[in-house]
């Protein structure tokens, strides 16, 4: 039944269009395009007009830049009239048409020009942050559009503005590829630098640069501290100069500096700093022994200090140690500073522990009150012969055979 | 009486109670389920969403020479990327009047160019279905911060099916060109602008490859043992080159191969596939065969959103092989007109059409021909193939007068019959089928009707086959044993009588 009805549609079909093609074969001859103008302004109104003389109102196919329809036609009085769709002729672009009569159709083009308006200034600027100096450079790309949302004519004229310190620069580019654009380059100086452009009397928003400080230059650093005493418990800070790049500029807040210091045995200490107007400071605990640094301080990458050197002295000569409870409690002390003052809480005492020539364990405490007690449990260290040895502030002491019991 | 009534009401009442508590679970873990879907932490990154190939036209950049910021190919490559799919989902667009897709490659203003299309189209019931087929683009501006970029794309070659009220009114071939302005806004390159500067009809040129050295004598050809199945794990040079050998010395100079679409891979054809293939006519070269390439078989797609993946495939082939010296004719498509009913006529007339030039553009010396299944589809598109051909398994007695009939028609090309055969299974399944005698029989006369017409002639096929592929010609048990019969060479490897007719008569 199926096939019936699909043979019946066919059938029908072939000897319909064998109809049509005769029809059009008598009247096709008669249909004649009766509009010259091929270039019309965006947003004008358009229409197709053949003459005809017969009935048949062929459908006119068209396309523009983002699609393709079917227009039907009004006949009046012998004319075919095809009004091109509105959302067709607001567009700019070539608009190609074909008359759908029959295999000799009628074809053309139609120019939808565009039109000298600016309504719209559509501005993109990038990158935002750009560096002093005069190299780099933003890139203010402009595509102006008309009220109906098309670009403007090849070569109009956009003036881009921009201001930065005393500066102020206007500069006339023209659009080309649909778009117009100018490299804005930095000056020596940082600072923000704003951009906007105009063009046929509309102008653009503000829009704002940052021209931050190039690379730093080389830096000198230097170190204050309260005493030259290596006592373990001051603080000795390191400063930068104020760090510049080349054009004097002071460096962006928050570069980061590393500053490394080397003390006499060769290790190496490392602290870091932000910059705050240009200057990064840092510090660093005194060492509880006698000790020589030199200390170097650079921005990854880009620069560096000079080196600077600082000694310290040593403040404990000499300890006291003190054994009882049956050899059971060594108390250290009392531990004095420069001034004879006990020592600030926390200095580090080592005390090595050995039983005969074998090494049994480490110890290690921290002084309170310039002393130290270190109590050796029997449920640890059983009854017999132990040596010791105990370093503090860079000095050792040691006690042989001492017995426990 | 009661009793009874009281029953059925308490029957109802439990049923309604079983039926009323079956909803609320099923209504309780819908909801559990829904609420377990979704936040699947090893989705988060959608590692799995791998890009599927649905639109791949040929496109071809210019060198980049581009004004404002260098181009780097990862970027260009996104670009390109977004700008096919850009194409593509225009083309569902306009195809199905629905605006899916659309905003994520235009921007907020330019899709409402679109969407008003959209608008008009439904309400005046026109449909359009197209594709592009090449594209040429130059990047002509890239922005410092890498956000905007213009594109001048050269004669955009389209293809386009205009309906209206579901009737086909108008299908056409264009070539445009067009001025892009890109955003690169979400991670998505999105027009901005697109402006239409130029537009012409397409017509590319006809190039006329010369037929007149044509001898075609030739063999369809299977491997015995893996017919339909050439290229398969099983491929292998010492077999294929033993037959080709009993072909050349069967008086025979040419054979004819064909070219499985989904086991090459589609679109993006396999490597090994090609390799296979070339080293088959390497063999065919050796033995001083010609071979002609059946570029699509177990194909029967023919849609207009897949022509550019159609079109890869066809490319890859024909640019690997186009040089080789075995190379005969490219046969586009076997047996098309067997799809004119499932799929439409007119759009595997327009398929093949416009096969036939992206074929003539990457070869221009190789002829080209399409394998119709009979004699009455064999003038469709004769004025684009270099010589027509067609196959035959009718009557012997009406091939003459069917001869006759095409040269009126066709005057100015060679005809080749490109299979023909007769099946010599006599058993179980047709026990008045034909015997070998009567194969024999019909070779004779048949290449009696080819020697007299001058016809140029390819058989089928060599082997008689021990397996059929439900693919060739269904389930049924007569149609296999009878496709299985068609040879020349039996299942056990002797020549049946008709061998003797197998080049001459």
């Amino acid at each position: 039944m199926k096939f019936k009805q699909n043979y019946i549609f066919v059938i029908s079909l072939i000897l319909l269009s064998s109809f049509t093609i005769v029809q059009n074969g008598e009247k096709d001859s008669d249909i004649k395009l009766i509009t010259t103008q091929t270039n019309f302004e965006v947003g004008s109104r358009i229409v197709l007009k053949f003459s005809s003389q017969g009935e048949i109102k062929p459908l006119l196919y068209c396309s523009n830049s983002y699609g393709s329809t079917l227009i039907s036609p009004h006949n009046e009085s012998g004319t075919l009239e095809y009004q091109i769709p509105e959302n067709i002729s607001i567009k700019i672009g070539v608009l190609n048409w074909k008359l759908l009569n029959d295999e000799h159709s009628i074809t053309g083009k139609i120019n939808i020009t565009p039109k000298a308006e600016v309504a719209t200034m559509e501005t993109y600027i990038g990158p935002p942050s750009i560096e002093s100096g005069g190299a780099d450079y933003t890139m203010l790309v402009v595509v102006p559009t008309d009220s109906l949302d098309n670009p403007v004519p090849t070569n109009t004229l956009v003036t881009a503005k921009n201001q930065f310190l005393d500066y102020e620069e206007t500069h006339d580019i023209f659009t080309k590829n649909l778009i117009a654009y100018r490299n804005i380059n930095s000056k020596k100086e940082t600072g923000r630098m704003l951009v906007s452009s105009e063009s046929l009397g509309t102008n653009s928003k503000e829009f704002t640069i940052n021209v931050s400080a190039a690379i730093p230059t080389n830096f000198s650093i230097s170190a204050t501290r309260s005493h030259g005493y290596a006592d373990g418990n001051q603080i000795t800070t390191f400063t930068t100069s104020v760090i510049k790049d080349q054009h004097k500029n002071i460096v962006s807040d928050g570069t980061f500096v590393t500053f490394f210091i080397t003390n006499s045995k060769g290790n190496i200490l490392k602290t870091t700093g932000l910059t705050l107007a240009g200057v990064a400071t840092s510090k660093m605990i005194h060492p509880d022994y006698a000790d020589s640094w030199k200390i170097k301080a650079y921005v990854d990458g880009m620069s560096e200090s000079n080196s600077i050197s600082l000694d310290y002295v040593q403040v404990i000569e000499d300890f006291e140690v003190t054994f009882s409870e049956n050899n059971r409690e060594i108390t250290i002390g009392p531990l004095q500073s420069f001034m004879q003052q006990m020592i600030p809480d926390g200095l580090h005492v080592k005390l090595n522990i050995y039983k005969g020539n074998t090494f049994v364990t480490t110890l290690t405490k921290t002084s309170f009150n310039g002393y130290v007690h270190f109590k050796l449990k029997p449920a640890i260290f059983d009854n017999g012969t132990y040596s010791f040895s105990i370093e503090t502030a860079g000095l050792t002491k040691e006690f042989k055979n001492k017995k426990l019991w | 009486m009661v009793g009874l009534n009281k029953n059925i009401m308490r029957a109802i009442l439990i049923a309604s109670y079983v039926v009323l508590i079956g909803l609320i679970v099923s209504a309780l873990s819908g909801i559990f389920s829904y609420l377990n879907t979704g936040a699947d932490r090893s989705k988060m990154l959608h590692t799995e969403i791998q890009k599927i190939e649905q639109y791949l036209p040929k496109i071809v950049w210019e060198p980049l020479d581009n004004e404002g910021r260098i181009m780097d190919a990862q970027n260009l490559s996104a670009l390109q990327n977004d700008y096919l799919d850009a194409w593509y989902v225009k083309q569902i667009a306009y195809k199905t009047n629905k605006i899916a897709g659309i905003k994520d490659y235009y921007t907020d203003s330019s899709r409402e160019n679109l969407y008003s299309f959209i608008a008009l189209n439904k309400t005046e019931k026109t449909t359009i279905e197209a594709t592009t087929l090449s594209h040429n683009p130059t990047l002509e501006f890239y922005s410092e911060d890498g956000q905007l970029a213009v594109v001048t794309d050269r004669n955009v070659v389209e293809y386009k099916r205009v309906f209206k009220a579901d009737a086909l009114v108008l299908e056409t071939t264009e070539t445009s060109t067009y001025k892009i302005i890109f955003l690169l806004e979400d991670g998505f390159w999105r027009i901005r602008h697109m402006v239409k500067e130029d537009n012409a009809i397409y017509n590319p040129e006809q190039k006329i490859i010369a037929t007149d050295s044509l001898n075609i004598k030739g063999i369809n050809y299977y491997p015995q043992a893996t017919p339909w199945n050439t290229f398969g794990d099983t491929f292998s040079t010492d077999t294929i080159s033993k037959d080709f050998k009993i072909i050349k010395d069967a008086g025979l100079n040419s054979i004819r191969i064909f070219v499985q679409y989904e086991d090459f891979g589609k679109a993006r054809v396999k490597p090994e596939m090609i390799t296979k293939l070339r080293q088959t006519l390497d063999v065919a070269d050796k033995h001083n065969l010609k071979v002609v390439i059946t570029l699509f078989d177990f194909y029967g797609d023919y849609s207009l959103m897949n022509w550019t993946l159609d079109h890869r495939h066809a490319e890859t082939i024909v640019n690997a092989l186009k040089d080789h010296n075995a190379l005969l004719a490219w046969d586009i498509k076997n047996e098309p007109n067997l799809d004119f009913d499932s799929r439409g006529q007119d759009i595997v007339i327009a398929w093949l059409d416009n096969m036939i030039d992206l074929v003539k553009s990457v070869d221009d010396k190789h002829p080209i021909t399409i394998g119709w299944s009979n004699t009455q589809s064999a003038t469709l598109l004769k004025e684009k193939v270099d010589f027509v051909s067609f196959h035959y398994y009718e009557d012997l007695d009406k091939l003459d007068e069917a001869i006759k009939t095409m040269k009126t028609e066709i005057k100015d090309k060679p005809l080749v019959l490109q299979e023909y055969g007769l099946s010599s299974y006599r058993g179980l399944w047709n026990p008045l089928g034909y015997t070998e005698e009567d194969q024999a029989e019909y070779h004779k006369k048949i290449q009696n009707i080819l020697a007299v017409n001058k016809m140029q002639f390819m058989s089928w096929t060599l082997y008689d086959f021990k397996d059929i592929p439900t693919e060739v010609v269904g389930r049924l048990p007569w149609r296999k044993r009878a496709q299985q019969h068609f040879g020349f060479i039996n299942q056990n490897g002797e020549p049946k009588p008709a061998f003797q007719y197998i080049s001459k008569e």
